[in-house]
């Protein structure tokens, strides 16, 4: 039963977390640019205002249209109940390993295309065939990436992953790990539509990839994909942080460890957006033809990753 | 425990120097290379000093200062004044683009594993992990060398070359003779300033440091 309230308490935790973690990146980003910035909490306000207005659709638009914000946002979110947040290992990682995250995470993107295409406007056409090129390169990168851990540990469990790097910390500053957190933080920009490769902050842009796709989206719906992708923010960033540093993660249930467990979570959730932040305001927007280029990077990093952890075993 | 730590921190540093190497491959301008360049020295610098303390070898504290001198400050001024001089050079299309360029460089460093493997599995120095990241990056290096068009991001390539060189050398024996390394600065500085009149005899009779040019010398 514990086990049950914990999976449940870890993903309330992540949808209550992702707003916040989205504005309050907004908000550093803007105090770097020398602006106010609106508060950190302003995105639960946007969440609120757009559940409460009405769905304006197309008249072409089909039940697809319809049924794919609902499905980007369950997979999201059943991905938070199998990504190591607050306590490893979970009850669910006999549920689902790493290759599981991957597919759910990119069933959402798929559905997410699909819902761009299926108005016939011309910018979710663009977006969505934009969206199809990076995720064809960023997925397997994010699987290799983590392969290279899952080598050093032995199973590709990321709970197990995460416990074996506590039981033997000196990993974490091997080769394999730093390559592998490399190729991971080039494809975290790129799959939550961060600077270098996706501009989060514009509304009419004719680069802007994620934003074309959903231009046809408004009221409950709009509110649903927008959390999805805030909550994929999240998840990332907590994937970076618990798999390459997973001290704090509670390893066994007691009221103290899981209150250390969410402390340290928002700590590194800060400090990554800090990070990011921080890259944004100093980084240009790539040209699209460059995204491939920074996206081959990343994978074979992610390849020398895994090729160094195999070989150094 | 510590040599343990030992081989964690050279096969971490090695990797880092790594890095730089394969990052040059995805850059454009000339100064990100020069960029690259002065990061990847200024860690191979520390490298120098790792080793000489975990292997007990002061002179190696010396060989750093030497080293960062030359190739975090001397060499990267010498190469941005150039820049400036030819004003924004681009490498904008190199003989193989940028993604299979990358990918290739992948490959080297798993030829370099591969090819390095007997000596690792007979080693038992605690820096043996650092070696075919070593050896790669002279790959690297040469593969900067043969498929960059402008003459000073060739430089920059052989300047990583000898990088690698560097590290391999004090990765397998914990630091040559001091004189020997002094030779061998000598020895790149004064190739640096060859190559370096090169380039402006290059800039001076076709007006371009595109080195493609050299080929209409056969006409």
């Amino acid at each position: 039963m514990t086990h049950y309230i914990l999976e449940i308490a870890q993903a309330l935790l992540a949808l209550l977390l992702a707003p916040l973690l989205v504005g309050f990146v907004r908000w550093v980003k803007a105090r770097l640019q020398n602006r106010r910035g609106a508060p950190p909490w302003l995105p639960y306000f946007e969440l609120a205002k757009l559940f409460g207005k009405e769905v304006v659709m197309s008249n072409n638009a089909s039940w697809l249209f319809r049924f794919a914000p609902t499905i980007v946002f369950a997979s999201a979110l059943a991905v938070t109940f199998l990504v190591p947040l607050i306590a490893a290992p979970l009850p669910f990682d006999n549920v689902g390993d790493l290759l599981v995250v991957v597919y759910l995470l990119l069933l959402g993107t798929f559905f997410l295309a699909l819902a761009g295409l299926d108005p016939g406007t011309a910018f979710g056409g663009m977006g969505a065939s934009r969206e199809m090129t990076v995720a064809a390169i960023a997925e397997p990168t994010i699987a290799l990436a983590i392969f290279g851990l899952a080598l050093g540990a032995g199973s590709t469990n990321l709970g197990r992953i995460v416990t074996a790097t506590l039981a033997n910390p000196g990993v974490a500053i091997s080769p394999g790990h730093l390559l592998a957190f490399a190729a991971l933080f080039i494809v975290t920009l790129a799959e939550t539509g961060r600077l270098p490769v996706d501009n989060p902050s514009t509304h009419l842009e004719l680069t802007m990839i994620h934003e074309a796709m959903i231009l046809e989206y408004s009221g409950r719906y709009l509110a649903l994909i927008e959390w999805a992708a805030w909550l994929k923010l999240t998840i990332f960033f907590s994937l970076l942080a618990n798999l390459f540093v997973p001290w704090g993660l509670a390893t066994v249930l007691t009221p103290a460890t899981l209150a250390i467990a969410v402390v340290t979570l928002i700590i590194k959730l800060a400090v990554l957006g800090l990070v990011v932040a921080v890259v944004e305001t100093r980084v240009a927007k790539l040209r699209l033809f460059r995204v491939p280029e920074l996206l081959g990077l990343s994978f074979v990093l992610a390849l020398l990753a895994v090729t160094s952890s195999f070989l150094l075993r | 425990m510590n040599d343990s730590l030992f081989s964690q921190l050279s096969t971490l540093g090695s990797s880092v120097v790594l890095l730089f190497g394969i990052t040059l491959l995805w850059r454009r301008s000339l100064r990100a290379y020069t960029g690259a360049f002065q990061w990847q020295s200024a860690v191979l610098a520390a490298m120098f000093v790792i080793i000489g303390y975990f292997g007990h070898d002061p002179e190696l504290y010396f060989v750093a200062v030497f080293f960062g001198i030359l190739k975090v400050f001397i060499l990267p001024r010498y190469l941005e004044r150039m820049e400036k001089r030819f004003g924004g050079q681009r490498e904008s299309q190199p003989y193989v683009n940028v993604a299979t360029s990358l990918i290739l460089a992948g490959l080297l460093v798993l030829l370099a594993y591969a090819i390095t493997r007997p000596l690792v599995l007979v080693s038992a120095l605690p820096t043996r992990g650092g070696l075919p990241l070593a050896m790669g990056l002279i790959f690297v290096g040469l593969f900067v060398v043969i498929t960059r068009k402008k003459a000073l991001t060739q430089i920059v390539g052989f300047l990583v070359m000898e990088n690698g060189i560097a590290l391999l050398a004090v990765l397998g024996t914990f630091g040559i003779p001091l004189i020997v390394e002094l030779g061998v600065f000598l020895d790149v500085l004064m190739g640096f300033l060859v190559m370096q009149v090169f380039v402006y005899h290059i800039h001076g009779t076709f007006e371009s440091i595109d080195v493609d040019q050299l080929n209409e010398l056969k006409h």
